[in-house]
């Protein structure tokens, strides 16, 4: 039976970019494989800790959101907890009607997102010879830092 | 106490505003003049309620923050006036949220 799981997981601070990026394409070809779709894979970015985890106190959350067999969950569990890169995961099982809204919130995010994009690249253009301001690292309002 | 958030947290003990509410409430019984303190006590009411339809996200820390005081602990019911159902949710994505080091099991 088909239903929508959210993996959030969170990868080591001390990571390079592209690091990162191979183990976050590695488990998400996992669910690929397994016939799972994708609705949502983002980062989510990287985020202070409320408590240190194997003494790291920032972590780089990235979550997943797939429709699958219960197989594909299971075997993801059992990769990221044999990944020493990754220091805490969660799978969630979505009810069926809070994964339709689940869903649709995540495309919606999505669009902003490649609107936010688009406008910022837009503006790139305009006015190349400013760079655009860097946002601090670890505000800590609770809210994820944009990253890219 | 960090509890006293919404200024209805008067002096005498929370159960006594619950049956003066004027229109709405239980019947009082036999004391139908008394407990004037209490008329203009707002009265609480369950703000998930307002949208039903509503899963309450863990990763919603915005929401989920009105619902753990500085100790970090969770809000009771008869101080926030959640109904049950939700308290449960919430409860529930309060703990998945402190497994993702969202939230802090307790602070300090």
């Amino acid at each position: 039976m088909v239903r929508t799981y959210e993996t959030v997981f969170i990868t080591l601070p001390t990571l390079t970019d592209e690091e990162d990026r191979g183990v976050v394409d590695g488990l998400s070809t996992i669910v690929s494989d397994g016939g799972g779709v994708f609705t949502a894979n983002d980062r989510m970015g990287r985020r202070r800790l409320a408590y240190p985890i194997r003494k790291f106190e920032d972590g780089v959350y990235t979550r997943f959101l797939y429709d699958s067999e219960p197989t594909v969950p299971k075997e993801l569990d059992r990769r990221l907890r044999i990944n020493d890169k990754v220091i805490r995961h969660m799978t969630v099982c979505l009810e069926p009607d809070w994964a339709v809204a689940a869903k649709e919130q995540a495309v919606r995010d999505a669009q902003a997102r490649a609107d936010a994009e688009a406008a910022r690249a837009a503006g790139v253009l305009i006015e190349a010879a400013e760079p655009a301001p860097a946002r601090g690292r670890d505000d800590d309002d609770g809210e994820f830092d944009e990253r890219d | 106490m960090g509890y006293m958030r919404d200024g209805n947290g008067g002096g005498g003990g929370g159960r006594e505003g619950r049956s003066s509410g004027g229109g709405g409430g239980r019947p009082s019984g036999p004391r139908a003049g008394g407990r004037r303190r209490f008329l203009f006590r707002r009265r609480k009411y369950c703000k998930f309620c307002e949208d039903k339809a509503r899963w309450i996200d863990y990763k919603d820390l915005r929401t989920l923050q009105n619902y753990i005081p500085e100790r970090a602990k969770v809000l009771p019911r008869r101080i926030s006036g959640t109904c049950a159902s939700h308290q449960r949710q919430l409860m529930q994505a309060i703990k998945r949220a402190r497994n993702l080091a969202l939230i802090p099991f307790t602070s300090d």
